[in-house]
């Protein structure tokens, strides 16, 4: 490790963070690869290192003999205060060497709230925070991850995006950049063209112009050349069973917030609620072989000494072969002491037996994510689940000795009334009322009903795209009515920063126009805004109106159903006809089938898939 | 492919037996906290598919016992950890076995059925480098008077932060010169109730001499502790 670094380790707030030296951290000879690839988290150690995806790239990476991936975090003011006394640049963790040294520089974007962080991390690496800034051998930087979705607030500053699942695209993308090196025929612009033109996935922004209308809309979006695409289609893995596994982790000495081994059990989400992006961009659903999860499970254990497996997706329940996975599991991780924990479990579709064996029905509470207080707001953002689903795990938990249930909400869903509002209030009390039914309750105590509300964020790619968000003032009203409407004092009342979902609503539905915003954030010092404790509603405002951008543009407008929105350059599988249906579903409270249940053409089956209840369709001319 | 189901095939004891394994804690895991280290360990202790004891009951876990306390950025050849084991497993296939498990920094040095109690411990060998662009012999002498008088520093206590002369708690202290470092061989107070953290040597030398105070690149310092004794000062404690 670098000596100036070292010097520092004894005089910053856990220095476990920056001193690597992990078991399992992959270490080669930068002498006899041909890329090094920097792959970023823009937090803190702790939080990168629980982060499923950054785990999987790098393994991916790193499984090329020719290319070295190291890990990049962002380091805590404490360090940055360091780094700028001693004139320390950002530096990549295996190594210490500067991360401008590197050949490719890849951020993972999982929320908008950590633009401003990756923008404070290529000043840190001295790098030029503007793409057409960088010089012929500065890194190559390229994002990816959710936000990659509509990754135009961010335009400016990356060379390129990869969009969508990136295990075998990213290592399509170093090869092309080492196999150009080899050829000679290397250069910045060359490379960034070819791969556009050739690898899926591939957005390159500087490749494309954007012309506005007055009022401020997108008149046209163009493409430079011919040969790259009109729309940059999202890249998956068809079959999840041949995608990259780490077989091998990284084993953190300080604990990383999620420090256990996470499986993945499938991708996508068959339920399509109609607010949620995640539910939406990783369509299809495709699942492991139940057989092969055993096994990496069990060989992740072997070489990590974990003591937790968590079953990771987005509705654990809805995966089809969870009763024999689940069987196959316990067969060897009762006997060698491990627990399994399958969060966002449905308790109504379950095996009793297989149930009580499983940790994370042990724990002391139960989360139910109900979104809405009213069955006709449920209906309007497809949330299926009924209050009978609520009361039924309510009384399961209350029956195995549990006391405290946790609900989530949202504010602000288009359509909401006072009355759902409401609902919300009645539906916590309802849990209370439950408590005291259920006759063999925990004997002595009191239920603890926990109400947590969100603020609705319209999300690219979503039915509810368009949608105007509530404005400040509505949403702190809504909040009021709802405390006031909370007169159980068994229900205890949490909500988010209305402020900080509003930045996030600029932020996720942005145009071009945003990347002079944050590049004045990024020039007065804007680190972590995804923390509390740094995010400043005043200094956005400020930055907002010096870079003429007004958040209420891109917030609370409602968008035009025939408007070229920003992310339409990015094409996700799901097509804009399938949202506009869903939208008008939402305001007639029609509810839409679940993917198993019935398929509602949403247009993703085109991307093709192993073990997915698509219907075949096929892939047309990128096929092969 | 591991062997970490052999456990379950080897001979049951007759009673769970402790084990104590001696490691070094050097290098980058010189920054990683105690709490930090237990967790390791416990991840270690399964890789290696040792045949651990678990607590009987509702929430079985291993029992782990490490020696005296290291403060974070001390280093130190001479950790020590007892664990149970409940079936036969010889201590070289132990040591083997984890040491494929860790990282140089943490190799583990020797594994032996635990006889000595940690209570025993009475006194800790360390070595001191200073690295400064001043050292010369006036500032080695001053270092070694330093440590003869009376040294108060402020310690923190569970009442509070508290004035203690840690002087009566240094056995012995040697200084010497060695190019630009400043080297001290110093055995301090170590038992139970009467634990010298080694840091506050540096603290109270950075008080009274003004060594280690300005640039953190220009100076700097290691804290290695060699040995663990017995109370008559001598006898290494195993
Ligand atoms: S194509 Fe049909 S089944 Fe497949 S994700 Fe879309 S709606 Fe669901």
């Amino acid at each position: 490790m670098n000596t100036k670094i070292s010097s520092v380790l004894k005089s910053v707030e856990k220095p476990g963070r920056y001193c690597g030296g992990e078991y399992g951290a992959i270490i080669k000879n930068k002498d006899e690869v041909k890329a090094r690839f920097a792959f970023a988290f823009p937090d803190t150690y702790e939080i990168g290192m629980s982060n499923l995806g950054m785990r999987i790239l790098c393994g991916a990476l790193n499984e090329q003999p020719d290319i070295w991936c190291e890990r990049v975090f962002c380091p805590w003011v404490d360090m940055q205060q360091k780094m700028r006394e001693l004139d320390i640049p950002l530096w990549a963790h295996e190594s210490g060497d500067p991360v401008s040294e590197f050949d490719i520089l890849g951020f993972t974007l999982g929320y908008e709230m950590c633009y401003t962080t990756v923008l404070a991390m290529l000043k840190m690496a001295k790098l030029p925070l503007r793409a057409d800034e960088r010089a012929e051998d500065d890194p190559i930087v390229i994002g990816g991850g959710a936000c990659a979705y509509n990754p135009e607030p961010m335009a400016d500053f990356f060379d390129c995006f990869s969009i969508g699942e990136g295990e075998d695209n990213l290592v399509e993308f170093t090869k092309l950049y080492i196999r150009m090196k080899e050829e000679g025929r290397y250069t910045r612009q060359g490379f960034l063209h070819e791969a556009a033109a050739t690898i899926r996935g591939i957005y390159v922004p500087s490749l494309y112009d954007v012309s506005y209308n007055e009022d401020g809309t997108i008149s046209a979006i163009a493409r430079r050349f011919e040969d790259i695409p009109e729309r940059v289609e999202k890249c998956i893995i068809a079959d999840m069973d041949k995608a990259y596994y780490p077989d091998k982790l990284v084993m953190p000495y300080i604990e990383a917030v999620h420090d256990r081994i996470m499986l993945e059990v499938y991708r996508g989400c068959i339920r399509g609620c109609r607010f949620c992006q995640a539910g939406m961009i990783y369509r299809p659903v495709r699942e492991k072989t139940p057989d092969l999860l055993n096994k990496q499970a069990r060989c992740l254990y072997d070489n990590s000494g974990y003591e937790e497996i968590s079953l990771m997706s987005l509705s654990i329940s809805d995966y089809t072969e969870l009763e024999p996975l689940t069987r196959s599991l316990l067969e060897w991780t009762d006997r060698n002491m491990v627990s399994l924990s399958l969060p966002s479990l449905r308790v109504d579709s379950f095996n009793k037996e297989l149930m009580e064996r499983i940790a994370s029905v042990r724990t002391s509470s139960l989360t139910f994510a109900p979104e809405a207080g009213t069955q006709r707001l449920r209906d309007v953002i497809n949330k299926n689940v009924c209050e009978e689903d609520l009361m039924h795990a309510a009384r399961v938990a209350f029956e195995g000795g549990k006391t405290n249930v946790k609900l989530y909400f949202m504010n602000g869903l288009p359509t909401e009334t006072s009355e759902d509002i409401e609902g919300i209030a009645t539906l916590a009390s309802r849990v209370v009322h439950e408590y005291y039914q259920t006759p063999n309750r925990p004997k002595g105590r009191s239920p603890q009903v926990t109400v947590s509300v969100s603020c609705f964020i319209p999300k690219p790619f979503t039915p509810f795209q368009w949608e105007a968000q509530d404005t400040m003032e509505m949403l702190a009203e809504k909040q009021e009515f709802l405390r006031e409407k909370i007169t159980d004092r068994k229900v205890r009342y949490q909500h988010h920063n209305a402020k900080v979902s509003r930045v996030e609503a600029v932020l996720a539905r942005g145009n071009r126009k945003l990347c002079k915003a944050l590049e004045i954030a990024a020039n007065e010092g804007f680190c972590f805004d995804a923390w509390d404790e740094f995010f400043d509603y005043d200094k956005w405002l400020s930055v907002f109106a010096r870079a003429d951008v007004d958040p209420a543009f891109f917030a609370n407008r409602q968008f035009g159903l025939d408007e070229i929105l920003p992310w339409d350059i990015i094409d996700c599988g799901v097509t804009k006809e399938f949202f506009k249906r869903e939208r008008e579903k939402a305001y007639a409270a029609a509810t839409t089938p679940n993917c198993r249940e019935q398929c509602s053409g949403c247009g993703a089956n085109r991307l093709g898939g192993e073990r997915t209840p698509c219907p075949k369709a096929c892939r047309g001319q990128h096929e092969g | 492919m591991k062997d970490n189901e052999k456990r379950f095939t080897l001979p049951m004891l007759e009673a769970p037996r402790t084990m104590r394994i001696r490691f070094q804690k050097t290098g980058n895991l010189q920054y990683i906290s105690h709490l930090d280290l237990q967790r390791t360990f416990s991840r270690i202790l399964v890789r290696a598919g040792l045949p651990l004891w678990y607590t009987k009951g509702f929430n079985p876990h291993i029992k782990m016992v490490f020696g005296m306390p290291l403060p974070v950025g001390s280093e130190s050849e001479c950790e020590m950890l007892d664990v149970r084991i409940e079936r036969e497993m010889s201590a070289e296939e132990m040591m083997e076995r984890l040491n494929a498990e860790v990282t140089d920094e943490l190799r583990v040095l020797a594994v032996y059925p635990a006889e000595r109690k940690f209570a025993e411990v009475a006194f800790a060998e360390y070595d001191y480098t200073i690295r400064t662009e001043r050292a010369d012999e006036a500032l080695a002498e001053k270092i070694s008077d330093t440590l003869q008088a009376p040294l108060t520093v402020l310690r923190r206590t569970k009442s509070g932060e508290k004035e203690t002369d840690i002087q009566p708690m240094i056995r012995s202290a040697a200084v010497t010169l060695d190019g630009d470092a400043i080297r001290i061989h110093a055995v301090l107070s170590a038992g139970e109730g009467n634990y010298l953290n080694p840091e506050l040597l540096i603290t109270a030398l950075r008080a009274k001499t003004g060594i280690l105070s300005s640039d953190l690149t220009k100076e700097s310092y290691r804290i290695l502790r060699r040995r663990v004794l017995l109370a008559d000062g001598v006898t290494e404690f195993h």
